[in-house]
């Protein structure tokens, strides 16, 4: 049970650069040819892994982690930022405080895209995607719930085969429960 | 409607049914956010069954279009559960999840996922 691509032949201009992999909040109304030529050089909206570690600082996060994507997640991020906010008003106050510096950093650009947000009015567990960087804003209780780290740092070391995947191209030989004996095929 | 769907994540249900999709008319498709009830479950789980629970699309045999001219489409129809908020009960995906999560703004589900197709 593996994805069936089917792709047609496409000479699309962002044929090598998949835009949606690079998690562009696209406005519905935009055209996506004119978009992907600006997220090809480096786009004001994405936060450098520096900017963030110290609005980070800023805010006062508990339990800062970077932790460089694995493998499997390896083409739609670079960087995963974990932190602890100890109230869900801090974890608000967390994505609220990144939201602003992206907005300060496109001062002067008519059009500002703004890095998307999950979670926000509930205030246990707020996604801020940037690009390459995602970050994580956890309070304590969700932090320890979904175990992040464990999930990230285990993936990196195993990578074992999937059997499903190994078991679909083998061709089996079916029973052969006729009388008749076997022809030997010269 | 009516549609039984594997449940992907630990949080204890194994099989739901469709009872409503929450956007579109003609029904929900890769990524989309439905209504479902818990048909099985396992014996200590968080959810039990006959609780009525949302869940995001995250599998579907039906193919899905992307924006390179691609198509996606999968062996089965699987769900990962959310509460009403969005906030994922379990806390492990298993099996692939689609990059079409991401602009439907269910990037945690796609972390917890353990591949991306």
């Amino acid at each position: 049970m593996w994805a069936a691509l089917r792709s047609r032949s496409s000479s699309s201009p962002f044929s090598s650069l998949h835009p949606w992999k690079q998690g562009i909040a696209v406005p519905p109304g935009l055209n996506l040819t004119a978009f992907s030529s600006s997220s090809i050089t480096t786009n004001k909206a994405f936060l450098s892994l520096q900017e963030i570690q110290t609005v980070l600082n800023d805010v006062r996060a508990d339990d800062v982690k970077v932790l460089s994507v694995p493998n499997t997640h390896a083409d739609w991020a670079d960087y995963v930022v974990l932190a602890t906010g100890r109230s869900t008003w801090h974890v608000k106050n967390i994505a609220q405080a990144l939201i602003y510096k992206a907005k300060q950093k496109q001062k002067g650009v008519d059009r500002k895209v703004l890095p998307s947000v999950e979670g926000q009015e509930e205030g246990k567990w707020i996604v801020i995607d940037s690009g390459k960087i995602i970050v994580h804003a956890l309070d304590e209780k969700a932090r320890e719930y979904y175990n992040l780290e464990s999930l990230w740092t285990t993936e990196t070391s195993q990578k074992d085969p999937n059997p499903e995947l190994e078991k679909a191209f083998v061709k089996i030989r079916p029973k052969n429960n006729s009388k008749k004996p076997v022809r030997k095929v010269a | 409607m009516r549609t039984v769907l594997k449940v992907v994540d630990n949080s204890g249900a194994k099989k739901v049914m469709c009872i409503q999709a929450l956007k579109g008319k003609k029904g929900a498709r890769l990524g989309d956010t439905i209504v479902a009830s818990v048909k099985e479950a396992h014996p200590n789980g968080k959810v039990k069954k006959g609780k009525v629970v949302y869940g995001v699309v995250v599998r579907a045999a039906m193919q899905r279009g992307r924006c390179d001219g691609s198509e996606v489409k999968f062996d089965d129809n699987a769900v990962v559960l959310v509460d009403k908020q969005g906030q994922p009960i379990g806390t492990r995906v298993f099996g692939p999840v689609p990059h079409e999560l991401r602009k439907k703004k269910h990037v945690k589900i796609l972390t917890l996922a353990e591949h991306i197709a």
